[in-house]
């Protein structure tokens, strides 16, 4: 094929639909047609410049053959130059920030990358923010997000795979992770389901996640998410393997243990005696967070007779005069809170604290005083409310939960909320994350990986990699256990 | 879908100390007084060897599930017939949960419970955990499982210091009559091994140290009888009038304690553990079905074993005769036989077999150094 | 079929079944608590009047401020079912007694017996066993309304005073199951604390007006007297046989029974007419602390023998003397003369020697002798019992030896 420059300018704006930011322009070049194509908003401007479109005027060299050669060699030489056959391929590159080079009467099409890269600067992410520790965090640059993870990991054992998914958005995806301890069979799997997707596009990670759960209409997440590059790289050396996706901030993790939530990336910057005493706490915080308003309301309606007396005269008291039953009245409480919480994540900071003030003083003082909640109430919901941020990441789950315990207590009492409890450890037992169970190291019972899960051992002692998660070198060490 | 070799010690525990928290202690005291707890003592030590015979079993025959295992020593006959009297003993347990666990609920958390409310939400949950297997069951057991021991102990050691050790002296103070009539009266509430025979080819015994099984069922021994001595030196005479076990004796503090003032929390693990322990057995129960009527899919079983525990739910309650048929001699046989019986049966058939085996092997050995020479 | 499969598809089911439990539950759901639908009885008394049983109940009920508030109630019935009926007639609910902290028993009910009553509340109404037995003398209304009074206006509650006496007057428990166990035993004895309701004006009583507070029908209404009614805790116990009243204790007899109970740590001892060097006419009162008490039980050519070794740490609490004399003055620490000593361990002696001629007098076994025995020396014991069983205490052998030490 010979390429007319001019012709194949106006097919490429054809393609495009004469949209307004491809912008095209003709040079000479040895007494040749060079047409230049880019995407203005996409392209560095001062790179075009600098690199191509003045060497290229004032190039002195001698046309020593081809055209195309002359420019791969001489005027583009510190750049990286592709070559494109076909025209489809050449406009791919053109809307991923390449200029293309278009050169009447030769069979080629060159295309250079100029692209233009805008993104968020690198910050902490506001989920995942540490007291002690490294505070960078994924931006939306898919480049800027695996130097980050390069950096981290400088060995030759750290694999990246990319590819392209979304017919239309055409957004490029990364799968990460260490040759020589993730399992070949969960990197296979992963890539077989994410190289299956077929969609129109992929705007952020969590497009991807469905696909890679099993059980994708389950309430409890199967795959798991790092904002931070340690984060990520931390779990990437016990045998995960990640996903990470251009446009995304946030990295897909397989596979997935549920304890993982209940761990931080703090906890590895902070004295193992502290770390112990708050996931403990994390633990019961989540008991109370899911439980706490079903088991006080299945207390009041079913069994004051084990409630203890001073107690039952504080409840008793409290609530005489309220037109509600006990669950309505719980139910109420719930619902405004998750108003408040979703309004207040939507309004404009400007509003902020008069909306936090009015939601304070209409639940805090003017229900009660109208007498349509009782203070027990509000103080319990409130505190379940609370807690569900001791593990951000499962806060939706357990609004979820919540509510059914609270239906569950009302309606039969203790007795349900317990059957509740026997269910939601059987389910969660039943699942597996990639041949991971769900709950492990807890069931089934790993010793060696009660090192770092209610409890945290220093680094030193954690010389094994976790059996709990799927991974290829199972009994290596982590270092030599001599080594100091 | 394999439990791995603590899984089953666990399980093994909880069965042991399944339905011994209940009526049972305050029904030993009506027959063997002072000395119930030396009942129970034994009585568990033979469930205990019992346990490890067909453990050891299950190991030899580890590709074989309890059908072809019985099969192949016994015939199909006679190993549906096997299976059919472990159906009759499984569902002698459930029944005896279901009684225990709803009078167990009603009394210490309600004034009252319909029993559509206890029994929909059971089946419920039960037939979950059995549609998703053994390895379900023995994980939501593993889970709960030191909390629940935890718990037990707290229970004991806090009502300890009103515990009264003399009126255990003197011992056999009725002679020993009558703990051999307690034993064989209250059998059905024993035999806690007989589930490990529908174990076979469900266990993964990589790693497994047999002396890891014989210490949990040491540890359930240990925490049943150190529960009926506390049990027992509270309430002495007053034992028979306690039949919840678990409830009264967290009750008591040894000095004053406020009414009501249940250790509800550990009760709530023990309603927990009941309702798992239901499961278990609900799934010998299913398998044993699957086995006799050659069923491939669980889900019919599974609704066979609701209806059996709806029907005893409702028409326990209106047939008392039933009930106490149910719970005594028959369901004594019932219990000598799957449970002392059956194991020694399979355990003998399996060594005859075997011995065949090697005989055959040794002439047809025999036979080829002939034909070699 | 197809259309079939895709109506009861298992997603779908389950959005049935959920469907189906909303609207079965959501009746339920929206009930109030039961701790309002039902009437929470803290205390029941219980009395026997004119062949009718009479009833007491305080019940707790909702107030603005924190505090607990109590409404008494009242009823009466040919038998107690039916006096808790009318009760739940006259408040228009149903009694609840799983709270029920107190159980207190008339004078008339203790001397007919006491059983059926209990049987009847822990078996059928599930009063908690762990509840207090206490008893009255006067009417079941007005013990009701003082105790309720009492702990309204003065921030004193039954329970701690009932709970002084059986940790250091009676020095254990006066729980239904303590006294159920002890009905059960061979020797059938339950020990229960006494309260009174005085209508005179006593320095030794708990004051507290006596005006109505409660509310609901006539059968339940406080008459509205300005008399002034006392509830009045002298340490009085009685005990109970066969679950019937056997005898009255007062309250010296019962610290002497206390020297014998191995949960009584601390007790005191008054010694009279004290005269040496130091002490001149003077009484004094020791208070022990640590006691110790060994019993052993023996058979002796078929006599049975029962030793007593009492030992206890001793302090001088108070030394009454009209004139002390100058060396008394002088002196610190060391009160502790060989005669003090002499006539403590003296004291002692006497105090368990009139202690066992009361329980031989009037056949109340308050010293633990039959279990000893029965736990100790259990043939020989059954063979002198099919002699003696009526009176087993009479024909046993005591030896009592005490030991005194100081304690500073």
């Amino acid at each position: 094929m010979k390429v007319d420059a001019v012709k194949t300018m106006k097919e490429i704006e054809e393609k495009l639909h004469f949209s307004g930011d491809l912008k095209t322009r003709t040079v000479q070049f040895f007494g040749v047609d060079v047409c230049l194509c880019y995407i203005a908003d996409i392209t560095d401007n001062m790179l075009l410049n600098e690199t191509l479109i003045d060497p290229m005027l004032k190039f002195q060299g001698e046309q020593d053959g081809d055209i195309v050669e002359v420019l791969k060699n001489e005027v583009l030489s510190n750049q990286e130059v592709e070559e494109f056959e076909r025209l489809q391929n050449a406009i791919d590159k053109l809307l991923a920030g390449n200029t293309l080079i278009l050169v009447n009467n030769s069979d080629k099409i060159l295309g250079c990358d100029m692209e233009k890269i805008t993104v968020r600067a690198v910050a902490e992410p506001p989920t995942s923010v540490v007291i002690k520790g490294p505070r960078e965090g994924f931006n939306e640059s898919l480049k800027y997000n695996l130097a980050l993870i390069r950096r981290r990991a400088k060995s030759d054992d750290l694999v990246v795979k990319t590819f392209e998914l979304g017919e239309l958005t055409k957004t490029q995806i990364s799968v990460v992770y260490f040759n020589s301890v993730a399992d070949k069979k969960v990197v296979k799997e992963v890539l077989r389901r994410l190289k299956n997707i077929k969609i129109d596009g992929v705007v952020d990670s969590h497009y991807l996640v469905s696909y890679l759960q099993k059980n994708p209409n389950s309430l409890f997440k199967q795959v798991g998410d790092a904002e931070k590059p340690d984060i990520l790289v931390g779990k990437m050396l016990e045998g995960r393997v990640g996903v990470l996706v251009d446009g995304s901030p946030i990295a897909l993790t397989v596979p997935f243990l549920l304890v993982e939530d209940l761990q931080n990336s703090d906890d590895y910057y902070s004295q193992p005696i502290r770390v112990t005493f708050i996931r403990i706490l994390r633990l019961v915080g989540v008991i109370v967070a899911v439980l706490l308003p079903g088991v006080y309301v299945a207390l009041e309606k079913y069994h004051y007779k084990i409630i203890p007396i001073e107690f039952l005269v504080t409840i008793m008291n409290t609530t005489q005069g309220i037109p509600f039953s006990p669950f309505i009245e719980l139910l109420f409480v719930v619902l405004l809170f998750e108003i408040l919480y979703e309004a207040n994540l939507r309004m404009p900071q400007y509003f902020g604290m008069a909306m936090s003030i009015v939601g304070a003083l209409i639940l805090g003082e003017t229900a009660i005083n109208a007498g349509l909640v009782s203070p027990p109430a509000v103080m319990i919901v409130a505190l379940s409310g609370i807690t569900f941020y001791i593990i951000p990441s499962q806060a939706a789950q357990f609004s979820i939960l919540r509510l059914l315990a609270l239906v569950i207590g009302a309606s039969i009492g203790l007795y349900g909320v317990l059957l509740f409890c026997v269910f939601l450890i059987s389910y969660l037992s039943s699942f597996d994350s990639y041949d991971t169970p769900y709950l492990a190291p807890t069931t089934p019972f790993i010793k060696s990986d009660q090192k770092d899960l209610y409890r945290r051992d220093t680094i030193k002692d954690m010389i094994k990699r976790p059996l709990s998660v799927a991974n290829n070198r199972k009994n290596l060490k982590r270092r030599d256990k001599n080594d100091g | 879908m394999t439990v791995n070799f603590r899984q089953l010690s666990i399980m093994t525990f909880m069965s042991f100390i399944a339905l011994k928290f209940l009526a049972l202690p305050s029904l030993l005291y009506t027959v063997s007084g002072d000395m119930s707890w030396l009942v129970a003592l034994v009585l568990m030590i033979i469930d205990g060897i019992y346990a490890v015979i067909i453990v050891d079993l299950i190991k030899k025959n580890q590709k074989k599930n309890v059908y072809d295992f019985m099969k192949s020593i016994l015939g199909p006959f006679f190993a549906k017939l096997i299976l059919i009297v472990l159906l009759i003993k499984f569902a002698i347990v459930i029944a005896n949960i279901l009684k225990g666990l709803e009078f167990f609920v009603v009394e210490n958390f309600y004034t009252e419970l319909n029993w559509i409310v206890f029994i929909a939400p059971l089946i419920g949950v039960i037939s979950f955990m059995i549609y998703k297997g053994v390895r379900n069951i023995a994980r939501v057991f593993e889970m709960v499982f030191i909390a629940i021991i935890i718990g037990l102990i707290y229970i004991a050691l806090k009502s300890f210091a009103g515990v009264d050790l003399l009126m255990f002296i003197p011992f056999f103070e009725f002679g020993v009559q009558p703990l051999f009539e307690s034993a064989y009266v209250h059998l059905s509430w024993f035999g806690s091994a007989s589930f490990l025979i529908m174990l076979f080819g469900c266990v993964d015994f990589k790693n497994a140290k047999k002396f890891n099984l014989i210490r949990y069922i040491f540890y359930a021994i240990g925490i049943v009888q150190l529960l009926y001595i506390v049990f027992y030196g509270l309430f002495d005479m007053t034992s028979p009038t306690h039949s919840f076990a678990l409830s009264d004796v967290s009750q008591y503090y040894g000095g004053r304690v406020a009414v009501n003032e249940l250790s509800w929390l550990v009760v709530s693990l023990w309603v927990v553990a009941q309702a798992i322990q239901c499961a278990m057995y609900g799934f010998c129960f299913v398998k044993a079905v699957m086995y006799i009527f050659n069923i491939k899919n669980s889900i019919v079983p599974i609704l066979i074993l609701d209806a059996y525990m709806l029907s005893w739910v409702i028409a326990g309650k209106n047939t008392i005769k039933l009930e106490r048929f149910f719970f005594s001699d028959f369901a004594s046989i019932i219990t000598i036989i799957s449970q002392y019986i059956i194991p020694l049966i399979l355990l003998f058939g399996y060594l005859i077999k075997r011995s065949r085996q090697k005989r055959k092997h040794k002439v047809v050995k025999n036979e080829e150094i002939k034909v070699n020479i | 079929m197809k259309k079939l499969k895709s109506i009861f598809s298992p997603r779908k089911l389950i959005v049935w079944l959920f469907i189906l439990v909303l609207m079965l539950t959501v009746p339920e759901i929206t009930k109030p608590a039961m701790s309002q639908t039902e009437a929470i009885v803290t205390m029941l008394c219980v009395e026997k009047k004119d062949d009718k049983i009479d009833i007491a109940t305080t019940v707790l009920t909702p107030s603005q401020d924190k505090k607990a508030n109590y409404e008494v109630f009242t009823g009466e019935g040919k038998t107690l079912a039916d006096a808790v009926s009318n009760v739940s007639l006259t408040i228009g609910k149903n009694m609840g007694f799983a709270q029920c902290e107190i159980l207190a028993l008339g004078e008339n009910i203790c001397d007919t017996g006491v059983m059926s009553t209990l049987d009847y509340l822990t078996r059928t109404k599930k009063v908690d066993r762990n509840a207090t037995l206490v008893t009255f003398t006067g009417e079941a209304k007005d013990f009701a309304q003082v105790v309720s009074d009492v702990s309204d206006k003065k921030s004193l509650k039954l329970e701690t005073i009932i709970n002084y006496d059986q940790r250091y007057i009676i020095a254990q428990d006066s729980s239904i199951e303590t006294f159920y166990k002890g009905y059960y035993s061979d020797i059938s004895l339950g020990i229960i604390p006494k309260l009174e309701v005085k209508n005179e004006e006593s320095p030794d009583a708990i004051e507290v007006q006596g005006q109505s507070s409660g509310t609901g029908s006539e059968a339940g209404q406080m008459p509205q007297t300005q008399s002034k009614k006392y509830l009045l805790n002298d340490g009085k116990t009685l005990a109970f046989k066969n679950g019937k009243k056997a005898v009255e204790i007062d309250v010296d007899t019962i610290k002497k029974v206390n020297l014998f109970l191995k949960d009584s740590k601390n007790g005191n001892v008054t010694v009279e007419n004290v005269n040496d060097d130091l002490y001149s006419d003077a009484s004094i009162v020791f208070s022990f602390v640590n006691k110790k008490l060994d019993t052993k039980s023996s058979f002796k050519n078929g006599v049975p023998k029962y030793d007593i070794s009492f030992e206890a740490e001793f302090i001088i609490d108070e030394v009454i003397q009209e004139n002390p004399t100058p060396e008394f003055l002088k002196r610190n620490k060391d009160f502790f003369t060989k005669e003090a000593v002499r006539r403590l361990k003296e004291q002692i002696k006497d105090d368990l020697e009139e202690t066992i001629a009361y329980c031989v007098a009037h056949n109340v076994d308050l010293i633990d002798v039959y279990r000893t025995f029965h736990h100790k020396n259990y043939k020989e014991f059954e063979k002198y019992l099919k002699e003696r069983k009526e009176n087993y205490l009479d024909g046993i052998d005591y030896e009592i030896s005490v030991k005194v030490t100081t304690a500073y």
